[in-house]
């Protein structure tokens, strides 16, 4: 086992712990913090896998402007209070049999997959190779064979911000 | 090409617009020969008269079948338009920037019709779906309506979760976002069968939500009720209508493949929408939220197109759509200048408008699929498509649909009763002639294609 490995391994007992963490803990405020933590763990994964413009900008947009928006909102709505309303039992008993149903078929499928001789499936990490993940790749990709899908997005995002004038200014 | 190009160009032009010109008259007619340019350009392109070529690296495939469907949902615009644009302009300050939002809406429409990509998919449903968030809540001074608009923001948000981690499973079984490769892989199937059959699970409910199919219609009725009347009337039709089509480019490569699960899975879809959409809908008294239940059936319907899967069902499906959205289009354009939303509402309207009760009553026949009307023969082609499959859960499924389209002639007829049978004095606000003979073009168009329904099918082999 290599220290590559090592990290891998750390790497994701951390971020499934800190997931976790998110739903499990009452007050919100500690949730969003255990959140940036994921964040931080699923971008070491993307360094260990060699894409670094991918870790940093997950780091950026998520860790960095997603979290800190959260945090204001929940300050704001002052929601830092255990307001969870209590919920009916049976409400909470389909809900486990639903959850666990797909937890089921979830984990039912990654063990098949692991199975089989996928060349991927077999690495944890991608030390020193492939570089699909480099910024320079990523622009060529995105100019080339994804210029369609990229001018449309154009439409999404104007449209969202037309919305957002109209929700948001005063009549 | 030319559907996709356009609509989101016109819609930045009507965003100018409401900088030149503070007119909302002005803008409702501009909104108007827009979308008859924008039908125009996209007929043009049926026919190779004229079309914008772009190499789109295969991410889209434009059929005749996509063409037809957006030339349908640009012309039931149209007709949306023409009616209730008045009811538009009113709802808020921002006229021009509804219309807007609706072109985007068609750009989505016209990307969902054509795509050969996920990634394009998921592009289209969010460029349709986030405009109508905000139509949802136009209307800003009333609760409801932002009720409506958060409801569905979320859910909404959380379905397109759904819909990305099924994506996401999808690309780690075949590497490649193409639907043609994603869907015959055998070889990659044999290795990790089960994950591409989660992933499709996870993409169907998505897509199942937006359709507002049975286990996840929650949101529906409450976003229909809430939202101002002339947006609902466009959320139930087009959009709904849309949705179908997606689910049709997605699953008809698959379906032959995973048959027997895939029919299973959708009978117990459509038995359980069918049973929620109409036993509910009996017990409303409002007729807008009756309405919200009644799209729920319908959806219901429609989803035999996707049970059958053969060229019948994509005939029926188009003719279905048009038959759908024209029968809603006139009874909610009638609905939002009503005082009254419910029943009692509704006593004695054949009195004091009988032209208003007249063309109501033709589009709620259709609805309930009554001989002579569009909406018989769309329930005939759904039905003969699943026939045509020739198994027997095929036939239990027919003689289902024929039972529950009884029940909802029930409650489609209170409200006729009510018009015609029951005395009372209902008010209908600013009804103009011209809106009158609009809605008896309708009305006719309703009648025309149940008497020969031929003449939209036939088009589409032209």
């Amino acid at each position: 086992m290599s220290l590559l490995h090592i990290f891998f391994w750390f790497l994701t007992a951390l971020a499934l712990f800190s997931a976790l963490m998110v739903i499990i803990s009452k007050n919100p405020v500690h949730s969003v913090l255990w959140l940036i933590v994921v964040f931080f763990a699923i971008s070491g994964h993307y360094i260990l896998m060699n894409a670094q413009f991918l870790a940093i900008v997950n780091l950026i947009v998520y860790a960095g402007a997603i979290m800190v928006l959260f945090l204001f909102v929940i300050m704001l709505l002052n929601l830092n209070k255990q307001t969870e309303p209590q919920k009916h039992i049976w409400l909470k008993f389909s809900g486990i049999i639903a959850g666990g149903c797909f937890l089921l078929s979830v984990s039912n499928v990654i063990y098949n997959a692991q199975n089989t001789t996928l060349e991927l499936s077999k690495k944890a990490v991608l030390m020193g190779e492939g570089n699909i993940g480099l910024i320079e790749n990523l622009g060529k990709k995105l100019f080339t064979d994804y210029v369609i899908p990229f001018e449309i997005s154009s439409v999404l995002f104007l449209s969202a911000m037309v919305g957002a004038v109209v929700i948001g200014k005063k009549n | 090409m030319n559907a996709i190009i356009i609509s989101a160009l016109m819609g930045v032009l009507l965003m100018f617009t409401s900088i030149a010109t503070k007119n909302k008259q002005v803008i409702n007619n501009i909104a108007l020969v827009a979308l008859l340019f924008l039908l125009i350009c996209n007929i043009a392109d049926t026919y190779n008269w004229w079309s914008i070529k772009v190499d789109t690296k295969n991410m889209f495939v434009f059929t005749k079948f996509g063409y037809f469907f957006n030339s349908i949902a640009i012309a039931t615009t149209l007709v949306f338009v023409a009616l209730s644009g008045n009811d538009i302009i009113k709802i808020g300050n921002y006229a021009a920037e509804y219309f807007v939002l609706i072109f985007f809406v068609l750009c989505g429409i016209a990307i969902l019709s054509s795509f050969n990509n996920l990634l394009m998919m998921f592009l289209g449903i969010e460029i349709m779906s986030i405009p109508l968030y905000i139509l949802t809540g136009a209307d800003k001074k009333n609760l409801k309506s932002n009720e409506a608009a958060l409801k569905y923001f979320l859910m909404g948000s959380f379905s397109t979760g759904i819909l990305l981690m099924g994506i996401a499973l999808l690309y780690g079984t075949n590497g490649s976002f193409d639907i043609q490769q994603v869907m015959p892989s055998q070889e990659l199937i044999k290795h990790a069968p089960l994950l591409e059959v989660i992933g499709l699970v996870l993409i169907f409910s998505a897509m199942l939500f937006k359709i507002s199919a049975a286990p996840f219609h929650f949101w529906a009725p409450d976003v229909y009720d809430g939202s101002p009347s002339v947006f609902s009337s466009f959320m139930m039709t087009i959009v709904k209508a849309a949705g179908f089509i997606a689910l049709i480019n997605l699953f008809f490569y698959k379906a032959e493949s995973l048959a027997h699960l895939w029919r299973i899975l959708l009978f117990v879809v459509i038995i359980t929408t069918l049973v929620i959409g109409n036993i509910t809908a009996v017990f409303q008294q409002s007729v807008k939220r009756m309405m919200a239940y009644s799209s729920i059936a319908q959806a219901g319907f429609m989803l035999f197109a996707l049970y059958a899967t053969n060229d019948t069902a994509k005939e029926g499906i188009l003719f279905y759509a048009a038959a759908y959205s024209l029968a809603t289009i006139g009874i909610f354009a009638v609905l939002a200048r009503m005082d009254d939303y419910t029943l009692e509402g509704y006593n004695g309207l054949a009195k004091t408008q009988p032209m208003l009760a007249f063309v109501n009553a033709v589009c709620l026949l259709s609805l309930a699929g009554i001989p002579l009307t569009a909406g018989f023969f769309a329930k005939y082609y759904m039905l003969a498509a699943v026939i045509k499959t020739g198994s027997t859960i095929g036939i239990v499924l027919t003689i289902i649909g024929v039972l529950f389209a009884a029940v909802s002639a029930y409650y489609y007829f209170r409200v006729i009763q009510a018009m015609y049978f029951k005395e009372g004095n209902s008010k209908v606000d600013n009804v103009t002639p011209s809106f009158k003979y609009a809605l008896l073009v309708l009305a006719v168009l309703v009648i025309f294609f149940g008497i020969s329904p031929d003449t939209l099918i036939s088009w589409f082999y032209f």
